[in-house]
């Protein structure tokens, strides 16, 4: 029986919501499920802010999360509340059963548990304070208790709750306790008849590890795989935590880190350690990426390689820092002074921030040019289960170096080749010194504005990405869904394609002919299939999570074709339904005219 | 200064090509203008470099913008010309990726205390092993005679029409403050005094600044010419003990009449070592640092 299952865990800062759902999440893929999750938090440490733990479990794949929970548990009711709408029908509420303050009318969570949902009221309270002496471990009783619930294996739970705990021997104890009493607690009561659990199926091939990891993390992994030497960076939410791994593990491996003073600083130190050739990278939200603009055209005109990870965030400015968006596409794409073309990826999930952030740097070595690694918080806080393979998928080395040169021949950093990537010579190599500058240069790097050469040097500068195009053993673009002519196509990019995914799977069942393409390399653009699926559309949906369009704008500038644009700026994932009703607006309409 | 002594053309040339240090310029000509002081921070640079031995490919010169700052392209060594303001940043990109390289960062007072100047700081903090050259010319040069972070209250510029309302900065004592491990003084106009600063401030392990007086001879006819300059400088009092960063801080403050010398100078551990450290702590290895090769390869996987 196939297993799809989404718990949503909702407490106030300070409840150790978030802490129940990383045990949860890590206990269920330890079992061998498959988990997508993607929590909510304010931007406060402290304070009484809503905090969302949600995940998805499944045994087939997922690509988003649903609209709707099957299981929802309340560690605060004033938050949970506005929830409770998002347990489906014959799903279950798991709350408090008692108070001990007085509650303002309606401010329980009784008096909301719908009429098609399954209430399950709780001494979560008391069963914490009976088995640990303090209220604290809420959050651990109500874990035992769904692994009650659901007949899920304890030692699979006790294994999660070891390693969050593993330096806080009293921590550790209290949670075993109180898990007990959740799960002795479940066994006294009725179970859930409409939500239940199958065996987890297991794809994983031999030598391959599985992991629950979340965007972030991967980028990191993805880098250390590539063999990143040298990583300069500035504190900015939500990229802070690939700094924060990177610190951790590069030393491990004779890396160097550097917390920079700006990301002026840092993406200056990347463009001169890739100069020395040094495998170097930086990470960074929206705020910086506008900082690093100068120095990324500097990377681009020297022709340094470098590795840039952008995890963008809400609005201008300093604008929504914890809330997610895809608004930084035009900056990515076209940010800076002058003809600065770059290469721009956007993986769509977490397996794919770990092989764009890896080929990131096999791109940027092989074509000569900073390259962006563009995610969102969504994906930089999504959880997925990612199968690695057992060796890391990337070159260690593609520099095209000069080889002997001929005795009194002066090297020629910028040599006009038939490929337009030119023979790169790095300090400590005899005989190669050069100077790698901003002001537009001749073949041997001399400054020269003449006509002839700025014109030679911007198509060298542009053509040579072009290859990126066919980089191997990279996904730059992908169909998915029917074959050859369909009613609707949704292309999308980044975090927002799994939302599309689902949707176009779930409007093939309703007979819609669908296809979805996501489109991951976006800058050079793989403009020759993205207009080939194009042509195979009757009606196409550009859904995307900014209010101007921006990817909208990049693709017509590409492929000339009106498209039907959806946007929206809530500052969380789209709703897999609204791209729905969109996809079937657009079918409906579509047949209306065939009708006719 | 001393006796005159005539100087006769050939043998000064036969003298400068025997040195060796003509391996140290590049073909490309400087483009400042005729009397300019940086030719002769070129010259020194380039027997500073023969003196120590470093091999040509072994240097990088790392500049931002400005006049100063087309320094990389005069001399035969790796160069990157970079963003104005910037050049500090870069050079600790790349000695961080490569340790067994010599840098030397150039670069005017605009690019290093106006735009630049939240990376000063820092570099010297960490003490980044490598060099700072900081040519003061107070002015602007490339963009044809500006104020400058270090042009005098009442100088008069284009952009200061009437007077500059602005005190000036106090690079020296800025920097001894930052925390530089060496920092001194030198003038455009005594060659042999700059050469004995460069190659002091290069051989030194850690941050070193040395400041360049030179004086601007085609948009500044009024404040720092050769004549000014030449009447102000003088030598560091000779029982200054480089040792004492407060009796520095107090020569450096000083700035109607700069003294000239070594201020402080200290050794501490570089950037360089500090993570070093962090891959010992950390249970790493540390990756061979062979001049050969390019980068850290050898750490790899």
């Amino acid at each position: 029986m196939a297993t799809d299952i989404q718990i949503s865990i909702v407490g106030s800062a300070g409840d150790g919501t978030i802490a129940a759902g990383e045990i949860l999440r890590n206990a269920l893929a330890g079992m061998g499920y498959k988990v997508i999750s993607f929590d909510v938090y304010p931007p406060e440490i402290r304070g009484f802010g809503k905090c969302i733990a949600r995940m998805r479990i499944t045994t087939e794949q997922a690509y988003s999360l649903k609209h709707k929970s099957d299981v929802m548990v309340s560690l605060d009711d004033s938050h949970a509340i506005p929830h409770a709408n998002e347990v489906r029908d014959c799903g279950a509420v798991i709350y408090e059963q008692g108070s001990i303050v007085r509650l303002p009318e309606g401010g329980h969570m009784s008096a909301h548990v719908g009429p098609g949902q399954l209430p399950y009221p709780l001494p979560i309270r008391e069963l914490s304070e009976k088995s640990t002496g303090a209220n604290r471990s809420r959050n651990i009783v109500v874990l035992g208790f769904i692994a009650g619930l659901f007949n899920l294996p304890a030692e699979g739970f006790r294994k999660a709750i070891g390693k969050k705990f593993r330096n806080k021997a009293a921590a550790a104890e209290a949670s075993e306790a109180a898990f007990k009493a959740g799960l002795d607690y479940a066994a006294k009561t009725f179970k859930l008849d409409d939500v239940s659990f199958g065996p987890p199926v297991s794809s994983v091939v031999a030598g391959a590890t599985v992991e629950m990891i979340n965007g972030n993390a991967a980028i990191a992994r993805g880098a250390l795989d590539a063999g990143i030497d040298t990583f300069f960076g500035y504190p900015i939410t939500p990229a802070t935590s690939i700094m924060e791994r990177l610190a951790n593990e590069m030393p491990k491996r004779g890396g160097r880190l550097l917390q920079t003073e700006d990301e002026i600083s840092a993406i200056s130190a990347v463009v001169g350690a890739g100069f020395t050739g040094a495998r170097a990278a930086t990470s960074t939200s929206g705020p910086g990426l506008s900082l690093m603009a100068e120095m990324l055209g500097m990377g681009v005109i020297g022709e340094v390689p470098g590795v840039v990870f952008v995890s963008q965030r809400g609005g201008p400015s300093t604008g929504m820092p914890t809330k997610t968006e895809q608004s930084d596409l035009h900056m990515a794409v076209y940010g800076g002074h002058g003809d600065a073309p770059r290469i721009v990826i956007a993986p769509t999930n977490v397996d794919g921030c770990y092989r764009c952030a890896g080929k990131a740097f096999e791109m940027a070595e092989a074509y000569q040019t900073p390259v962006i690694v563009l995610i969102d918080l969504y994906l930089s806080n999504r959880y997925e289960t990612v199968v690695f393979p057992a060796r890391p998928p990337f070159e260690a080395d593609l520099n095209r170096k000069p080889g002997k040169q001929a005795a009194g021949a002066q090297y020629k950093r910028y040599a006009l080749t038939e490929d337009h990537v030119s023979p790169r010579a790095v300090p400590g190599d005899k005989g190669g010194m050069h100077v790698v500058t901003g002001l537009e240069h001749n073949e041997l790097g001399r400054p020269n504005d003449s006509a002839e050469l700025h014109t030679a040097m911007s198509r060298k500068r542009h053509e040579k990405l072009k290859r990126a195009l066919k980089h191997p053993d990279f996904t730059q673009f992908k169909r998915f869904g029917d074959e050859g002519p369909v009613d609707v196509g949704v292309i999308s990019w980044g975090s927002n394609f799994g939302e599309c995914l689902e949707a176009m799977l779930k409007v093939r069942a309703e007979g819609i002919r669908c296809a979805a393409m996501k489109v991951v390399m976006l800058s050079p653009f793989p403009t020759e299939a993205v207009a080939a699926f194009m042509a195979d559309c009757q009606e196409v949906l550009v859904p995307e999570l900014n209010y101007q369009g921006q990817f909208a704008n990049l693709l017509q500038a590409h492929v000339a074709r009106p498209v039907t644009r959806l946007n929206r700026v809530s500052g969380e994932p789209m709703k897999v339904e609204e791209i729905i009703e969109e996809i079937r607006r657009l079918a409906g309409s579509k047949a209306a005219q065939k009708a006719a | 200064m001393g006796d005159i002594k005539p100087v006769y053309l050939e043998e000064k040339l036969k003298e400068v090509e025997e040195s060796g240090r003509l391996d140290y310029r590049s073909k490309t000509l400087p483009t400042w203008c005729p009397g300019c002081g940086y030719f002769s921070i070129v010259e020194a640079v380039a027997a500073s470099l023969c003196e120590l031995g470093i091999p040509n490919e072994n240097a990088v010169v790392v500049s931002g913008i400005g006049c100063s700052s087309r320094f990389p392209f005069f001399v035969n060594t790796y160069g990157m010309h970079t963003l104005h303001g910037r050049a500090l940043p870069v050079a600790t990109g790349v000695k961080t990726a490569n340790d067994a390289l010599t840098v030397v960062a150039v670069g005017g007072d605009g690019d290093g205390f106006a735009i630049g100047g939240g990376h000063v700081p820092h570099a010297a903090r960490r003490n980044v092993d490598m060099t700072y050259l900081l040519f003061d010319n107070g002015i602007y040069g490339l963009t044809k005679g500006q104020t400058s972070p270090t042009s005098a209250i009442g100088f008069r510029t284009p952009t200061s029409p009437y007077e500059n309302p602005d005190r000036p900065l106090n690079p020296l004592l800025m920097v001894l403050a930052y925390g530089a491990s060496w920092v001194g003084q030198a003038y455009a106009g005594r060659p042999d005094h700059l050469n004995r600063m460069i190659t002091q401030a290069m051989a030194h392990r850690g941050f070193s600044y040395l400041h360049i007086l030179s004086p601007c001879v085609t948009f500044d006819k009024t404040h720092r010419t050769y004549q000014n300059l030449g009447m102000q400088v003088r030598d560091l009092p000779a029982d200054h003990d480089p040792s004492d960063r407060a009796a520095a801080m107090r020569l450096a403050m000083d700035d109607a009449t700069p003294a000239l010398g070594l201020y402080f100078r200290e050794e501490r551990p570089t950037l360089g070592d500090a993570l070093d450290g962090l891959v010992e702590k950390a249970g790493g290895e540390l990756p061979g640092k062979v001049a050969a090769k390019p980068a850290r390869k050898a750490a790899r996987r």
